[in-house]
């Protein structure tokens, strides 16, 4: 067998040559942006700043843009990863992450409460719009949210033909904003809502999926502005009702606690969110998406507005570092 | 003296006994042939001796040695034996790298493993496929190649287990001719298990007949076909009749038998009261008038009832109080003008008549 | 569907990407290449040896060790990831690695999730090896290890097989990276987790690419395999 076996040895060398060659492409390929002396520090060390996001703002494409400002300008390693808003602050809560860039008050509010969230900063906003099929069957166009919530409530349990309204079903900022307006529009969210009738889908996706969904059964859904003004030129569905109090969608950074979990990066959450908070970056995000949906996505949040109703935030004092 | 000693050996597969009770001497520089059918044990039988399974009972030496206190020695006897198997076995290697196997277990230097595998493949013929693969060779190369690996590390004790069943007749004279060779100029010892009884006849110096687990016939092969120790052996070495009769009396060396309402004799000294008479076929001699000047003993006139062709042979059977088979070629037949119903007389010499103790069934 | 059909032209700028080696979909290539093939590696160097024991070594229970490999063939990726996760996650016994959302931490899990099936095909590659070609080594003399080398040796390309069959299950699979990786954008984003999420991103030349390029990964693992069984 001499001659198969060095048939196999050369096999197996010839393999471990193809793994520490791709060793060595992807080894490059992320540190390309880092500054020589922070590819020495191990994976998930200082370099690193590992964020929970939700996916409203990664399919925005915000967080590709910012990301690739700010390898750029620091060298330090931005690591997305996107989920919904509920379980970006779980993972904030376990210390998977150094910190949360999410949208929903409430959560917020008890993930700080609870401690593992610390220095708050808002961000940056814009409105969360009804979207539905231009024919607009429930007859919604020029109320007010809670109203308009109301009237499909009302024509999806009578069954009216073409109403229809997807959810995304899977405890995010969007989801939470859908339940609060469910809850004011008088119905017991769990007991009413959720096994209304055919004519309530939960999706159980991502904001761009759920966006998708609801096209293809032209159905009513509650979106973010951003997440529909990038999906609009795939999309058949209008937006039906887009004002109200009720509609503001705010976007906050949360540190990680590392109180609560030693091993995060506060350090380098804290100068993100130093750097989120500065002007020029609330300057870039304002401006983004201009050019290509002709009006911006988000509006920053500045002080003092910031800190009055109905924001009540805190947006410009830097966080100690 | 014996290089193979085995007494009381058993052997079973959980619930499956597949030796019992076996008992065997192997000559030094004999030729055994293990015969049986499928079934009987004789691939067991020959695991066992080779040292490639233990038994679970019994008493085994090789070599002088005791095996069954030193199982530590086994790797070593092992090497000094080897063995063929019935199906061709090749690795899916070259065939010079399937040749080299043993000899490399062994830690032969390169340079006689080069020598010795060369040697080893001029001898049975496959020169010119020493780089092939042993694969996308035929079955009677792959046994050539399987019987060069063995014989590559000169064992003493050579193991043939029905080496030449899956194989044409060119094959197997080539296979044949090499273990004859082997056993007549170096002496080397032989078990080779086959149900082929020609072939047993043709090797062997000296038969094993093996039935349902063990041994229950040894001598040489002339015996064991015309002297079967019992029915089973009877049946097994094609004897054709099979009588169940009764002895009358004994005078003179001879033994009378009554079957059927006539009386044979028999050279065989009674082994019981109630016995079986065994007479081969072609012992069997046909007439079709009384012959004048007959020597054999028994000689008595007979109803022709059944013809049956058995190329190149009929058998003929023919009524006499019992019924009788005799093996006649068929030209013979022809001669004698024999056809259903005609009269025939039939001889017998006593000395063909085998008596074996009657049985249960 | 505004812009026409996407499906046509989401295919030819697939093919665009492609020719002109988009760096996005280079980097998301080697990458998927890099997990998987080092998740393969240390699977084969763990598996071999574990199923080459359990072929060789008698033992109590060891049918029921066999038949609970070749059901956990079938083991969802997304259960692994989720086993995983809470594993890998910081609050979980390995949570000091601090590999969740790194594509060590990928590795580990593809690494795991092909252990049971590499382990199972070299049982099944070694008992391919007849009764018969056993015996043979034994008759030739083989010592213990010289007859575990042989018939390792013998049954290297059903071996092999099995490597190939557990890269292309390491690959093709989306459930246990997308959980454990994170899908982190130059980090943890592979081929299939980056074609779930520009597909949810209605990206779909991007995803087509990707896609082609996963496919021509597992025709490239059948025709090696198919290769590996015709020896």
């Amino acid at each position: 067998m001499r001659t198969n076996t060095t048939l196999l040895t050369a096999g197996i060398i010839a393999v471990l040559l193809i793994l520490a060659l791709c060793a060595g492409c992807t080894g490059t390929a992320p540190d390309g942006n880092a500054t020589p002396n922070a590819t020495t520090a191990p994976p998930g060390g200082a370099n690193v700043v590992r964020i929970a996001t939700t996916t409203s703002l990664e399919n925005t494409g915000l967080l590709a843009e910012l990301e690739r400002v700010y390898e750029n300008e620091t060298g330090v390693d931005l690591q997305f990863i996107s989920q919904g808003t509920g379980q970006s602050i779980d993972s904030g809560r376990r210390g998977d992450v150094d910190l949360v860039l999410v949208h929903a008050p409430d959560l917020e509010q008890q993930f700080i409460d609870d401690g593992f969230g610390i220095n708050p900063r808002c961000i940056a906003y814009n409105y969360f719009i009804i979207v539905g099929p231009e024919s607009d069957p429930a007859g919604i166009a020029n109320m007010s949210p809670v109203e308009a919530f109301q009237a499909i409530y009302t024509a999806g349990t009578n069954q009216t033909a073409g109403v229809a309204f997807v959810s995304r079903g899977d405890n995010s900022g969007t989801h939470n904003q859908e339940k609060v307006l469910w809850e004011e529009a008088g119905y017991d969210y769990e007991a009413d809502v959720l096994d209304a009738g055919a004519w309530y889908v939960e999706a159980g996706k991502g904001m761009g999926d759920t966006l998708i969904l609801a096209n293809e059964q032209q159905a009513y859904t509650l979106s973010d502005e951003g997440t529909y003004l990038s999906f609009a030129d795939r999309l058949d569905l209008v937006p039906v009702v887009a004002e109200g109090a009720e509609l503001l969608n705010r976007y906050s950074a949360i540190a990680v606690n590392p109180e609560q979990h030693a091993e995060v990066n506060a350090e380098g959450a804290a100068d993100f969110i130093n750097w989120l908070t500065s002007d020029e970056t609330k300057e870039m995000i304002g401006e983004f998406g201009t050019e290509e949906f002709g009006k911006p996505l988000f509006t920053p949040l500045y002080a003092p507005e910031c800190t009055e109703p109905p924001f009540n935030c805190t947006c410009a004092e830097p966080v100690p570092t | 003296m014996a290089i193979i000693e085995a007494h009381g050996i058993r052997k079973s597969y959980g619930s499956l006994l597949a030796l019992h009770d076996v008992d065997l001497a192997v000559e030094e520089g004999e030729i055994l042939a293990l015969i049986g059918p499928s079934g009987s044990g004789k691939s067991t039988l020959l695991r066992v001796l080779d040292l490639i399974e233990p038994a679970n009972e019994g008493e085994l030496s090789i070599f002088g040695i005791d095996v069954v206190a030193e199982r530590g020695r086994w790797l070593d006897l092992r090497r000094r034996m080897g063995m063929l198997f019935q199906r061709p076995i090749v690795f899916n290697a070259s065939v010079y790298d399937n040749v080299a196997m043993g000899l490399r277990y062994r830690r032969a230097s390169g340079d006689e493993i080069d020598r010795r595998v060369n040697e080893a493949l001029e001898a049975v013929g496959l020169s010119r496929y020493t780089r092939s693969r042993a694969t996308d060779l035929s079955g009677g190369e792959q046994q050539r190649v399987a019987l060069s690996r063995v014989l590559v590390t000169d064992p003493e004790v050579l193991f043939l287990d029905e080496p030449t069943a899956n194989l044409d007749p060119t094959s197997t004279a080539t296979i044949e001719e090499i273990v004859m060779r082997l056993n007549r100029e170096a002496g080397m010892t032989v078990l080779i298990s086959t149900h082929d009884l020609a072939q047993g006849q043709r090797l062997a110096h000296r038969v094993g007949v093996m039935i349902e687990g063990t041994i229950a016939q040894t001598g040489p092969s002339s015996d064991v076909f015309r002297a079967p120790k019992d029915r089973r052996i009877a049946r097994f070495v094609g004897v054709q009749n099979i009588i169940p009769g009764r002895v009358v009396s004994r005078t003179e060396g001879l033994t009378t038998v009554e079957a059927g309402g006539r009386q044979i004799l028999s050279a065989t000294p009674p082994p019981a009261d109630k016995v079986e008479i065994v007479i081969r076929g072609e012992d069997v001699s046909l007439h079709r008038r009384e012959p004048m000047h007959e020597e054999a003993e028994n000689l008595f006139p007979a109803m022709l009832t059944r013809i049956e062709p058995a190329a190149p042979f009929v058998n003929v059977t023919v009524h006499c109080g019992c019924d009788l088979v005799a093996l006649v070629t068929a030209r013979r037949a022809d001669a004698l003008g024999l056809r259903e119903g005609v009269g025939v007389w039939i001889s017998l010499q006593a000395k063909a008549v085998h008596l074996i103790p009657l049985t249960g069934h | 569907m505004v812009n026409g059909n996407p499906i046509v032209e989401g295919f030819i700028e697939a093919i665009e990407l492609i020719i002109a080696l988009d760096p996005q979909v280079v980097e998301i290539t080697i990458r998927s290449l890099y997990v998987s093939l080092t998740a393969t590696f240390f699977a084969a160097l763990i598996a071999l040896p574990l199923g080459a024991l359990i072929y060789f070594y008698e033992f109590r229970g060891k049918h029921a060790v066999v038949s609970t490999l070749q059901t956990l063939y079938a083991l969802p990726t997304v259960i692994v990831g989720l086993v995983m996760f809470l594993f890998l996650s910081n609050i979980g016994p390995f949570g000091f690695l601090r590999l969740l959302y790194t594509p060590g931490g990928m590795i580990v899990t593809q690494t795991v999730l092909i252990i049971p099936l590499l382990m199972g095909l070299t049982v099944s590659a070694l008992s391919g090896i007849d009764r018969d070609k056993r015996y043979t080594i034994t008759a030739l003399g083989a010592s213990r290890l010289q007859t575990v080398m042989t018939i390792i040796s013998e049954a290297r390309f059903a071996v092999m097989a099995g490597v190939l069959l557990g890269f292309g299950r390491a690959i093709a699979e989306v459930g246990s990276v997308m959980i454990v990786g994170g899908n982190i954008r130059g980090a943890t984003r592979v081929l299939t987790t980056a074609i779930t999420l520009n597909t949810s991103m209605a990206n779909y030349s991007l995803s087509i690419a990707l896609g082609i390029i996963l496919l021509s990964v597992a025709l490239g693992v059948n025709l090696a395999l198919s290769l590996v069984q015709r020896r």
